[in-house]
């Protein structure tokens, strides 16, 4: 299939269920609200190292959050709901509990609940107060700017999907570049979702497996511009030199597919003339990942996109 | 549906107790059936169709009509449904309640809502000594749920109260919220004397007149800007003088130092 002189692959994004949340982070102002979501959705571009994917999922107003301050939504994914118990405690206890003016909130209220000051609250070495309002229980805990709010549990919903995915085929790193900036400035509009690694996109799309025994995952040589001569496999055309991956995060099945018809949207209306020419994604082979999201499915103008 | 309406035929000559009527307890009953349902008046016991007119009702509520000041122990551990009282009530209202709604129209006497877990309890007039607290021998008092006082309340408020919200629209009494253990307490008119006598936790919020401030509680102004934002969003949603509270400024006073100092009086400017 070719639109716009772009080719887009009859290929799928394979994605695999997992366990996410959304924290909400109020400041004194937006700028402190963002040093904690940066801080805390930092090192969190793969579960493969990172034990959770998590990102910025939007700005909030302050007549969006709880204390009428301004703040940052952010959603985080694991694995399992334990894990992600666990990067959640860490990181905002590493990130948001020590952030000046920060206070955190649940951002999902149905599913399982998991801590969220609830464990955080011994940092105040017995000087800490819980109150229940509204039927939530939030602890204040003393710290030196006053005290530290943070609501006790937040909630998982079992029904995020993460690893949807764009390969972005570009004749060089230039036009590469640009595609991904300007699809990622496209998705990130939407609710739902995140985009995990820096600026979203991913230089070093993997394959399973490598020649070494001990390595789960190694560079993904069919898309290698520079093993184009080289593999026993190449993906890529002479015109191709250089190749971006967008992956996305989302808390179901639908807001991944909606983030990624954006993106493919966003690419096509570009045209050929931007330097991208092919459009792919990155799979198992549809064995691995219960959600497959076909990408002639999801071009805009065509029907649902997931089988 | 299966809602009654119980109208006092005339004032009893002896205290009632009301404890074995819920919404529950009257549902699924004929109208003969609640006719003969006894009651205890003073040490006998007496069937309600000799005390009340009974009418049967569209709505699945339990409503009580007249003076029912000598009727104690009404929405006694109340877990579910609907109570409404049109007229004064006697002491114990909604003690123990878990869940559900009660409303009393006019005043009520002591110690209602002592032990209250949960659900919501009305009083349009105002309410006698020991709401909200404890039950004698009891570690704690209301642990749960709101109450709300259209009127004023007497001493001792929220004594040993442990969870819960606890909202007075005119006065307190003396020794408002003593041995507070946790919870809130917000009251819009004025303060008796030593407020906060003993409290280990918990929030007082003085919307109205400040009240005298006892020796063994200090003074605080460090920022909690945050937690009374969400104090007070949740407190104006119940309206009258608390409606404007987010809009003001907190004092804060920790105490009582004589029992940790984890409590706090804050006085709305």
């Amino acid at each position: 299939m070719e639109l716009n002189g772009i080719v887009i692959d009859d290929s799928f994004a394979e994605a695999f269920p997992m366990k996410g949340t959304r924290l909400v982070i109020t400041a004194h102002n937006l700028e402190w609200a963002r040093h904690a979501a940066v801080a805390t959705t930092g090192f969190a571009t793969s579960v493969i190292a990172c034990g959770c994917e998590a990102g910025i999922e939007r700005e909030l107003s302050p007549e969006e959050t709880p204390d009428g301050r301004p703040g940052i939504a952010i959603l985080i994914f694991s694995m399992s709901g334990r894990e992600l118990a666990k990067q959640v405690e860490k990181r905002v206890g590493q990130c948001v509990l020590t952030c000046p003016t920060t206070a955190v909130y649940a951002g999902l209220f149905e599913g399982d609940a998991i801590a969220l000051g609830k464990n955080l609250r011994f940092f105040g070495d017995g000087w800490q107060t819980s109150k229940v309002i509204g039927g939530q229980r939030y602890w204040r805990v003393p710290v030196m700017d006053g005290e530290f709010v943070a609501q006790e549990t937040t909630w998982v919903t079992t029904q995020a999907v993460g690893g949807g995915n764009l390969l972005l085929l570009a004749t060089d790193t230039a036009a590469a570049l640009a595609a991904a900036e300007a699809a990622v400035a496209a998705m990130k509009q939407l609710p739902n979702i995140v985009m995990p690694f820096p600026g979203g996109v991913v230089r070093s799309g993997s394959k399973v497996g490598s020649k070494y025994p001990t390595l789960g995952a190694s560079t993904n040589d069919a898309y290698c511009p520079s093993l184009r001569e080289l593999a026993a496999k190449s993906e890529l055309g002479p015109d191709i030199g250089s190749v971006m991956e967008i992956v996305i995060d989302g808390l179901t099945d639908t807001d991944v597919a909606a983030a990624m018809r954006t993106g493919l949207k966003t690419l096509i209306e570009r045209g050929a003339a931007s330097g991208l020419k092919r459009i792919g994604a990155g799979n198992y082979g549809g064995k691995l990942g219960p959600f497959l999201y076909h990408l002639h499915k999801l071009v805009p103008g065509m029907a649902e996109g997931r089988s | 549906m299966s809602g009654w309406t119980l109208t006092l035929k005339q004032a009893p000559a002896l205290r009632l107790d009301l404890r074995a009527l819920s919404p529950a307890a009257l549902a699924g009953l004929s109208a003969d059936a609640v006719a003969k349902f006894g009651v205890w008046h003073g040490n006998e016991s007496v069937a309600l169709g000799e005390l009340f007119t009974i009418t049967a009702r569209t709505d699945d509520a339990l409503h009580f009509e007249g003076d029912l000041s000598r009727a104690d122990r009404i929405g006694w551990q109340l877990a579910a449904g609907r109570i409404h009282v049109d007229g004064p009530v006697g002491d114990y209202l909604g003690a123990g309640m878990s869940g559900g709604e009660i409303v009393a129209s006019r005043d009520a006497g002591l110690l209602a809502a002592c032990e209250m877990s949960g659900g919501r309890l009305e009083i349009g007039g105002n309410v006698g000594d020991h709401a909200a607290s404890a039950l004698p021998g009891s570690m704690d008092g209301m642990r749960g749920g709101t109450l709300l006082v259209r009127g004023s309340a007497g001493a001792r408020f929220g004594d040993r109260m442990r969870r819960g919200s606890a909202l007075v629209f005119g006065d307190a009494g003396d020794f408002l919220a003593s041995r507070m253990v946790a919870g809130t307490i917000a009251v819009a008119g004025r303060i008796g004397a030593h407020a906060g006598y003993g409290m280990r936790r918990g929030s007082v919020v003085c919307a109205g007149t400040a009240p005298a401030i006892p020796p063994t509680f200090v003074t605080n102004d460090a920022n909690i800007a945050v937690f009374w934002q969400l104090l007070a969003r949740d407190l104006a949603r119940h309206g009258g003088a608390f409606a404007s509270l987010p809009a003001r400024r907190v004092q804060r006073h920790l105490g009582d130092l004589a029992a940790g100092g984890k409590g706090e009086l804050l006085l709305c400017v």
